[in-house]
């Protein structure tokens, strides 16, 4: 399919879209909550730049796996741009206290959907900044080191803005 | 539980549940479908319609109609630019449109 592709025959690129669309949209939406509103242009870019590098393709991977590899650079360029924005003013209920030490339990997530469902809704509350950086640190396993360099910030403000979106994200979650 | 190990698990598991679900809207597959043809029309003819019969893909009616034509120009190019089928689909995620072998309609059934 992908040769057919390549010489430009249309079905074939339908059947690119139809068999490759849903894994894509699904990283992208899940890695971008709350900002669903960002997720159609970005599937569409990783979409176009796979037609520009698919004759560089070496089938080494698969192709969902070569996509969310596009997929994966273009959702951390969001998260840069999220990060670049200047932080959120935190209150001081954000800010790490003790409640840091506080133990929600993850034993009671016996049913991971709904986990997952509340972790989306309770991105979905958080500022975006704070959001950005904990599926950034904690979803796609950046370094710290390597937020603070793509985003041009220091470490320490990086671990400072970890911090108080952790703190506020599990606020949250122990209040619902 | 410390935040690192709370996080780290979280999203462990969070990940491992979401695989299935967010099958993406068929307007957006009608509108990456438009912007790929768009992008290969644009940088030269598309692969003819009679070859792209002959390679075992079902035509639409009106490509159909534009494959017997003799003119290379004609049978390569994209007649989904101008189909209203291609409109509606891009913005309606149930558009009225059912004729067979149109891309807009299958992305529909998916």
């Amino acid at each position: 399919m992908l040769a057919a592709v390549l010489a430009k025959d249309r079905k074939a690129a339908a059947e690119f879209v139809a068999r490759y669309a849903d894994a894509v949209y699904a990283y992208v939406s899940r890695r971008l909550a709350p900002r669903a509103d960002l997720v159609e242009d970005v599937v569409q870019d990783v979409f176009l730049v796979a037609l520009q590098k698919l004759a560089t393709f070496a089938g080494q991977s698969s192709v969902v796996g070569w996509l969310l590899g596009i997929a994966r650079h273009k959702v951390e360029d969001v998260y840069r741009a999220q990060l670049r924005e200047p932080d959120p003013l935190p209150d001081e209920d954000d800010m790490p206290s003790a409640r840091s030490a506080v133990t929600p339990s993850l034993d009671d997530l016996i049913d991971a959907a709904r986990a997952e469902e509340k972790t989306r809704q309770i991105l979905e509350r958080l500022p975006v900044a704070y959001s950005a950086a904990l599926q950034w640190r904690y979803w796609e396993k950046q370094s710290v080191r390597e937020m603070a360099a793509q985003t041009g910030k220091t470490e320490k403000a990086i671990e400072r803005l970890l911090a108080r979106a952790r703190t506020s994200f599990r606020r949250l979650w122990e209040a619902s | 539980m410390n935040d690192e190990r709370f996080f780290t698990r979280l999203a462990e598991k969070t990940d491992a549940v979401s695989g299935a679900a967010d099958r993406a809207p068929a307007r957006l597959k009608s509108r990456l479908y438009s912007v790929l043809v768009a992008q290969q029309a644009a940088a030269g003819p598309l692969r003819s319609l009679p070859a792209t019969k002959a390679a075992g893909h079902p035509l639409c009616v009106f490509e159909h109609v534009l494959h017997v034509v003799p003119n290379e120009r004609i049978v390569s190019m994209n007649p989904c630019r101008v189909c209203h089928a291609r409109v509606l689909a891009e913005h309606f995620e149930s558009p009225p449109i059912y004729w067979p072998h149109c891309p807009y309609v299958d992305f529909q059934r998916r």
